[in-house]
């Protein structure tokens, strides 16, 4: 595992803490639009990290480089893992997409289950595209979904589920295949005060509390506050970054 | 440090206790203007009726070319044409109807959050019918032009020994009233494909249950072709072939009917067992996107359905038709007559499915693009997704094509046997019909993969 310079901007002691993902000299252009402008970032293991700033400021950007949704026009982003690093921006499309379905998950603002599929299916279907037999796969999703107050509730289809209800799906959905990193895109932007509370507490004591990162992007500051960490950013690049003392995880 | 702007509080807007035709009318416009809802949002329901009014002013326009012979051997061929038609008038209004679904579906989101605002349900069914009908009228004006570039084609066509020539022009009054008639069948499916918004947005909203076909359905299906098949059975005893057209015309509209009403329901039960074995995601998204509404998966095929049923009825014919011996006189060219016929039959229903299939399945594409790529997002493989959309469309297709080509010699068994001892070409133009069937359907399903491509390609709009 390699390592990198402490942040100046983060306490000593956060630097000690191993890296899981590390973002360098990342670039992106849309047009004449500088959505990351030469930015860099380490994400560490066990860490929950608010991604915040206005519209266009590269917000969604920068979650997709580390996602390896898109590739950066320059820098790498590189993950950490027990077996080796891998620099994402070189792989092809297939690799990224393999190493989406094994390593990474992800929450969406609107759920974006599969309506035909029940709940147990959207779950299982993230663990069977990893190749494990549908058995194995719906004994697994059944399991995380019990963990997340959703037991009983396995047959139910989106259309029939709450707002509350389908995030907590989708936060099963996102780490039933045990993904070291979890990318949640304003996970609670559709729910109401309340339940977005909860939702929080679910995604970062199943996230954070089982030592996996966490990287919300929000404009919620009462969710932003919920992180242990909070990157604003502006035209691209990172204005502050700072860990709050008295955050969840 | 400048004060926050102060934004004043909205004044009460009068509204008016009753809306006027107006008002729909330019939220209509509003909502169908490309602007406002991408320019494949509209291309695809334009294209779909500009294919259904010039497929249906050509075949039209053929049949009535027959008026011209007034001897009895020309109301024969009358005979022939209009059963020729009615085979692909059943097809033209399934894809007329999906189109005009189509346009209602892409609004359904729309349209259920006006109600939801409170918009009156008669401003939600005047806005409905009359987008369609913008879309279908100027679909129906490019199937106008579409139909003039086939006329050529079609002039070369022999029937009775000579190219069917100037004989296929029709008079522009026909045309008006063919292209209304596609206008007009575009209102009508978007009032009844509106139904459901109008009694429960929230139901159109939220995608809540899977819809349960009942199983009397089937016994219904069983009845009838039983009935059907008794009544073949008794076309050996008639002499007059008027009777025995007649016989085989009802015989058809009862199958069809049949087909419809037993399709969906034999569709969903094969989806349901294939959910319980489905061992991958591309089996288990397949079987349950058809479970989800197997009266629409019924839909994309049935063209196939009709094919399969023409296939069979045609090759019996014109199998037995060889079989006869060579025939004098007026008559001296039915037997290569009735094959033009039949394959025209063919051809124009192959058109009608390859155009059912890339169409419903552009447009379901992009329904769901926020789906597909979140889906993408979460690492699922192209590959994948495409084998799930390919097999929700393949297995129904099967089943359909099958189970109507059955169907089909069950109702016309004393025929079909006859067919298949004296001429047992007529067997390989049945198999040759469904394998070209099936093949079209593939082609039609490929095409839509640059779609699904450019969704994926291009993101941003969707997420």
């Amino acid at each position: 595992m390699t390592t990198t310079p402490p942040d100046p901007l983060l306490p000593r002691d956060h630097a000690t803490v191993p890296v899981v993902l590390s973002a360098r000299g990342l670039t992106k252009t849309y047009d004449a639009t500088h959505a990351l402008a030469d930015l860099s970032l380490d994400l560490r293991a066990g860490e929950s990290v608010a991604v915040m700033g206005p519209s266009g400021g590269g917000k969604t950007t920068l979650l997709h480089c580390l996602a390896g949704i898109i590739t950066p026009d320059a820098g790498q982003v590189v993950l950490h893992t027990g077996r080796g690093t891998t620099d994402i921006a070189r792989l092809s499309d297939g690799e990224r997409s393999a190493l989406r379905r094994s390593t990474f998950g992800f929450v969406f603002q609107q759920g974006l289950l599969i309506p035909e599929l029940t709940a147990l299916e959207n779950v299982a279907v993230a663990l069977m595209l990893l190749g494990v037999d549908r058995a194995g796969a719906e004994h697994s999703a059944a399991q995380w979904l019990a963990a997340l107050g959703l037991g009983g509730m396995e047959d139910r289809r989106t259309g029939q589920l709450s707002g509350g209800q389908a995030q907590r799906v989708a936060i099963a959905r996102a780490q039933v295949t045990g993904a070291a990193v979890i990318f949640a895109d304003e996970p609670t932007g559709a729910l109401d005060s309340g339940t977005s509370a909860e939702v929080m507490d679910l995604l970062l004591r199943s996230t954070t509390g089982t030592g996996k990162t966490l990287v919300v992007v929000t404009h919620d500051d009462d969710v932003a506050r919920r992180c242990a960490r909070t990157v604003r950013l502006r035209d691209g690049r990172i204005v502050s970054d700072s860990l709050h003392a008295g955050a969840a995880a | 440090m400048s004060a926050a702007p102060v934004i004043p509080a909205p004044s009460a807007v009068a509204t008016p206790s009753r809306v006027s035709l107006r008002v729909p009318l330019r939220l209509a416009w509003m909502l169908a203007r490309p602007t406002a809802t991408g320019l494949s949002a509209v291309a695809l329901p334009i294209t779909a009726f500009a294919l259904v009014t010039a497929l249906l002013l050509t075949v039209v326009a053929g049949g009535l070319s027959f008026l011209r012979w007034q001897d009895e051997t020309g109301q024969l061929y009358l005979a022939l044409a209009a059963i020729a038609t009615a085979l692909l008038v059943v097809p033209l209004i399934t894809l007329g109807g999906s189109a005009a679904r189509l346009s209602a579906r892409r609004r359904d989101e729309r349209l259920a959050t006006l109600r939801l605002l409170g918009a009156p349900a008669s401003t939600v069914a005047v806005m409905t019918v009359a987008e369609s009908m913008m879309l279908a009228a100027v679909g129906a004006l490019v199937g106008i032009l579409g139909h003039l570039l086939l006329m050529p084609l079609v002039q070369l066509i022999p029937f009775r020994g000579e190219p069917l020539g100037g004989s296929v022009w029709m008079g522009p009054a026909t045309v008006a009233l063919v292209a209304t008639g596609v206008v007009v069948l575009a209102a009508v499916s978007a009032a009844l494909g509106l139904r459901k918004i109008v009694i429960s947005p929230l139901g159109v909203r939220t995608r809540q249950e899977a819809p349960k076909l009942h199983w009397l359905r089937a016994v219904v299906a069983v009845a009838v072709v039983s009935g059907v098949a008794m009544v073949m059975g008794t076309l050996g005893s008639a002499g007059d072939f008027a009777v025995v057209v007649v016989v085989l015309g009802v015989g058809f509209a009862g199958a069809l009917g049949v087909l419809n009403l037993a399709g969906p329901w034999l569709i969903g039960v094969v989806a349901r067992r294939q959910v319980r074995s489905a061992g991958t995601p591309e089996r288990l998204l397949a079987a349950r996107q058809v479970l989800d509404s197997p009266k629409d998966a019924w839909r994309q095929v049935s063209g196939v359905a009709m094919t399969s049923f023409v296939a069979v009825f045609g090759g019996t014919g014109a199998a037995l038709m060889s079989a006869a011996g060579p025939l004098e006189g007026s008559e001296r060219f039915l037997g290569d007559d009735v094959r033009t016929g039949v394959l025209i039959t063919i051809v124009a229903s192959f058109l009608m499915v390859a155009c059912s299939v890339g169409v419903t399945q552009s447009s379901l594409l992009l329904d769901r693009r926020d789906l597909y790529v979140s889906l993408d997002r979460l690492g699922m493989p192209v590959g994948t997704v495409n084998a799930a959309r390919s097999r929700a469309v393949m297995v129904p297709l099967l089943v359909v094509s099958v189970g109507s080509a059955l169907a089909a010699v069950v109702v016309v068994l004393p025929l079909a046997g006859l067919a298949l001892i004296f001429a047992p070409l007529s067997v390989a133009v049945i198999l040759g019909c469904l394998a070209g069937g099936v093949g079209l359907v593939v082609l039609g399903l490929r095409a839509t993969r640059p779609v699904l491509a450019h969704i994926l390609r291009t993101p941003a709009s969707a997420l």
